[in-house]
C-alpha cells in the first residue's frame, strides 16, 4: 500500500513538472493585460482588442477608456495596477507620467478636428466649410465642446476657433462665437458630445474626425492651416494659445497649439509585461494595429516615433526597429 | 438574547465588521487631507456654490417626490387592484436601472428628435445643462425610496379611523388631511430624508445631463480628474459633513415629535 503511495506521488510530480516545463520555456504572453485609453480611440481599440486576443488567445485584454488625463490621474493617483497607457495628446503622458510612471513615449497616430452634426441639426442645409463660424454665432443654435481642463479636444476644439480668427482675417471671431457657447454646453468627453448630438440636445459639436467616421456623424472638414491634423503647419497652429488649469484651483497654465498627436507608454513594473510588449509589437505593425487606425480614419505614423535615441534605447528590444527617432 | 450564548457573539461580531467596513474608507477619506486645505476649500466660491446646489435640487426633488408620491404612496397602500404589482415594480424600476442609463434616457426624451423635447424648446425649457435638468434627474432616481417610505407608513395606519371618520360624515379629502396625513407625517418625513439623501448622492445621471452647473459630486468628479485626488477629498470631507449634520438633525426632530405625539 505504501509503495502504491509513494508511485503515485512520483507520478504526480513527474506529471507536474511535464506540464510546468513547456509552458515556460514557450513563454506564450497570458493573462490580463490591462489598457487605459483615451476615449476617442475606443472603436479603433476594440477592434485591436478582438484581432489581438485572435493572435493570442490566452491573453485576455481589458479596456478602460476615458479622459486622458483622467487615464493618466488613474496611474499617478489612484495607483490603478495598468499596462499599457495610451494618450490622445503625447504631452499627458510627458507631463504627468513621466519619469515616475513610465520611462518612454511613442507617437503613433494623428487625427484632425471636425465640426460634427446630424440631419437635424439646425441650418444643416446650408453649412459649408465657409460658413460655419457664421452658423456658430446664431442665437438658436446649440454648439458645444470638451472640457479643456480634463480632456485635449476640448482645448483642441478653442485652438481650432482662435486659429479660424487668424486664418479668416476676422478680427473677434473666437470672441463671438464663444460668446455664444454658454458654460452649460461643455462636457467632460468629446465622446459624450455625440450622444447629444443624436438626441438632438445639440446641434454642433468639436470632435475628433475619426471620432466622427466612426459614428457616422456629417462632419465639416476644415483647411489644414486650422484643423490641428497636418504637422507641417505646427508653426501657424503654435499661434493658439489656451489657458487651461494648472495643478491646483485657481492656478492656470497655457498650451501651445499643436498637432493632434497620439502617444502610448508602457507603465513602469506593469503587472503583465509580456502580453504588453505583444501589443505593442501588434500596435506599432503597419499591418496591424496601425492598419486598424487608417481605415478608422485616423491616419497613422509609419514607422512610430520617439523623440530622442535614449528614449529608443529604452524601449523593449523587440520595439526597437519598429520606430524611428523623430521630433 | 442570552449573553453568553455563541449566537449572541456572531452578531455582536458582525455588526462591528459591518461597522468598520462602513466607517474605515469613510474615515480614511475625512482625515486624509490637511486641516488647512480644508479651510482653503471652503473659502472657494465654485466650491460653496456647488454643495448649495447640491442641497437645494436634493430638496427641490424631495418636495416633488412628496406632491406627486405621496397620493400613489396612498393608493397602493389603500387599494388592491389589478396590475398593483406591475405598477409597485415600475415604482421601483429607478433602483434598478444603471445611472447613466437614466441621464441617457431622459436626454432622449428631452432632446428635439423627441415630441415632448419639442414641446419643450417651444416654451423655453432646458434639460441639457440646466437646473432644471438636475431636479428632473434627482426627482427620478430620489422618488422611489419616498414612495416605498410613505406607502409603509400608511399601511401601518389602520383603515378602521378612516372609516370611523368617513362614518361620522367626513369626506374623503378631510378624512386624508384631517386623520391620516398627521398620523403618517413621520414617515413621510423619513421618505423626504431618505429621498433627499439618494439624491444628494447621484452622480452617474447628472453628469449625463448636466456637467455645468456643477452638484457638488460633479465637481468632486471635476477636481480628480484636473488636480488630483488632494483637490477632491477636500471637497467631499465638506458635502460628507455638512449632509451628515443635515440628516442628523433631521432625524433628532423626528425622534423627538415622534415621542412626544
Amino acid at each position: 500500500m505504501k509503495k502504491l503511495l509513494k508511485l503515485t506521488c512520483l507520478l504526480i510530480v513527474f506529471a507536474c513538472t511535464a506540464m510546468a516545463a513547456p509552458s515556460s520555456t514557450l513563454a506564450e504572453p497570458s493573462g490580463k493585460l490591462v489598457i487605459f485609453h483615451a476615449g476617442s480611440l475606443s472603436v479603433p481599440f476594440e477592434a485591436m482588442e478582438k484581432a489581438f486576443e485572435a493572435k493570442y488567445p490566452k491573453v485576455d485584454v481589458l479596456r478602460e477608456a476615458g479622459g486622458s488625463q483622467a487615464c493618466a490621474r488613474k496611474i499617478s493617483e489612484l495607483k490603478k495596477p495598468c499596462d499599457l497607457m495610451v494618450s490622445a495628446d503625447f504631452k499627458v503622458i510627458d507631463k504627468l507620467l513621466i519619469p515616475t510612471y513610465a520611462n518612454w513615449n511613442v507617437r503613433f497616430a494623428t487625427n484632425q478636428l471636425v465640426l460634427c452634426y446630424t440631419d437635424k441639426s439646425k441650418y444643416a442645409n446650408i453649412i459649408n466649410e465657409n460658413n460655419w463660424h457664421e452658423i456658430l454665432q446664431k442665437k438658436d443654435v446649440i454648439w458645444g465642446h470638451s472640457d479643456p481642463n480634463l480632456d485635449p479636444c476640448g482645448y483642441r476644439s478653442l485652438m481650432v476657433l482662435q486659429l479660424a480668427e487668424k486664418y479668416y482675417k476676422k478680427p473677434g471671431l473666437y470672441n463671438a462665437v464663444i460668446a455664444n457657447r454658454p458654460k452649460e454646453n461643455i462636457r467632460p468627453k468629446s465622446v459624450e458630445l455625440i450622444s447629444l448630438l443624436q438626441s438632438g440636445n445639440m446641434d454642433y459639436a468639436w470632435e475628433y474626425r475619426s471620432v466622427a467616421v466612426q459614428h457616422k456623424l456629417r462632419y465639416i472638414s476644415l483647411p489644414d492651416d486650422i484643423n490641428l491634423g497636418n504637422y507641417k503647419y505646427d508653426d501657424f497652429y503654435s499661434q493658439a494659445v489656451v489657458k487651461v488649469t494648472g495643478k491646483e484651483p485657481g492656478t492656470f497654465m497655457d498650451i501651445k497649439g499643436d498637432s493632434c498627436t497620439y502617444g502610448i507608454t508602457l507603465v513602469k513594473n506593469p503587472p503583465n509585461e509580456e502580453a504588453a510588449v505583444a501589443f505593442l509589437e501588434y500596435l506599432l505593425d503597419p499591418k496591424g494595429g496601425l492598419k486598424v487606425l487608417d481605415d478608422m480614419g485616423q491616419p497613422p505614423f509609419v514607422p512610430c516615433r520617439v523623440s530622442t535615441p535614449e528614449m529608443k534605447k529604452a524601449l523593449p528590444v523587440k520595439l526597437q526597429d519598429k520606430v524611428e527617432v523623430k521630433n | 438574547m442570552k449573553v453568553k450564548e455563541p449566537f449572541f457573539w456572531v452578531n455582536i461580531s458582525c455588526g462591528i465588521i459591518i461597522m468598520v467596513f462602513i466607517l474605515l474608507p469613510l474615515l480614511e477619506m475625512l482625515t486624509a487631507p490637511s486641516l488647512s486645505m480644508v479651510k482653503e476649500t471652503i473659502k472657494d466660491k465654485d466650491v460653496v456654490r456647488s454643495i448649495w446646489l447640491s442641497i437645494y435640487t436634493a430638496g427641490l426633488a424631495a418636495l416633488f417626490s412628496f406632491i406627486f408620491g405621496t397620493p400613489l404612496a396612498y393608493i397602493l397602500a389603500r387599494t388592491n387592484f389589478v396590475g398593483k404589482r406591475l405598477v409597485e415594480s415600475i415604482v421601483d424600476l429607478p433602483i434598478v436601472i444603471p445611472h447613466p442609463v437614466v441621464g441617457i434616457a431622459i436626454l432622449s426624451v428631452a432632446g428635439k428628435n423627441h415630441w415632448i423635447g419639442e414641446i419643450f424648446s417651444d416654451v423655453g425649457i432646458r434639460i441639457m445643462g440646466s437646473v432644471t435638468g438636475i431636479v428632473v434627474v434627482l426627482t427620478f432616481v430620489g422618488l422611489p425610496f419616498y414612495v416605498n417610505a410613505v406607502k409603509s407608513g400608511f399601511e401601518n395606519i389602520s383603515p378602521r379611523l378612516e372609516n370611523v371618520s368617513r362614518s361620522l360624515g367626513a369626506s374623503m379629502t378631510s378624512t386624508f388631511f384631517r386623520i391620516t396625513f398627521p398620523l403618517a407625517w413621520r414617515s413621510i418625513l423619513i421618505g423626504i430624508i431618505m429621498c433627499s439623501a439618494r439624491a444628494i448622492s447621484e452622480f452617474g445621471a447628472v453628469v449625463v445631463v448636466a456637467y455645468h452647473p456643477m452638484i457638488a459630486p460633479v465637481l468632486i468628479y471635476e477636481r480628480y480628474e484636473a488636480y488630483g485626488l488632494s483637490y477632491s477629498q477636500p471637497v467631499a470631507v465638506w458635502l460628507v459633513s455638512i449632509c451628515l449634520i443635515l440628516f442628523l438633525v433631521l432625524r433628532i426632530l423626528t425622534l423627538r415629535k415622534g415621542k412626544s405625539s
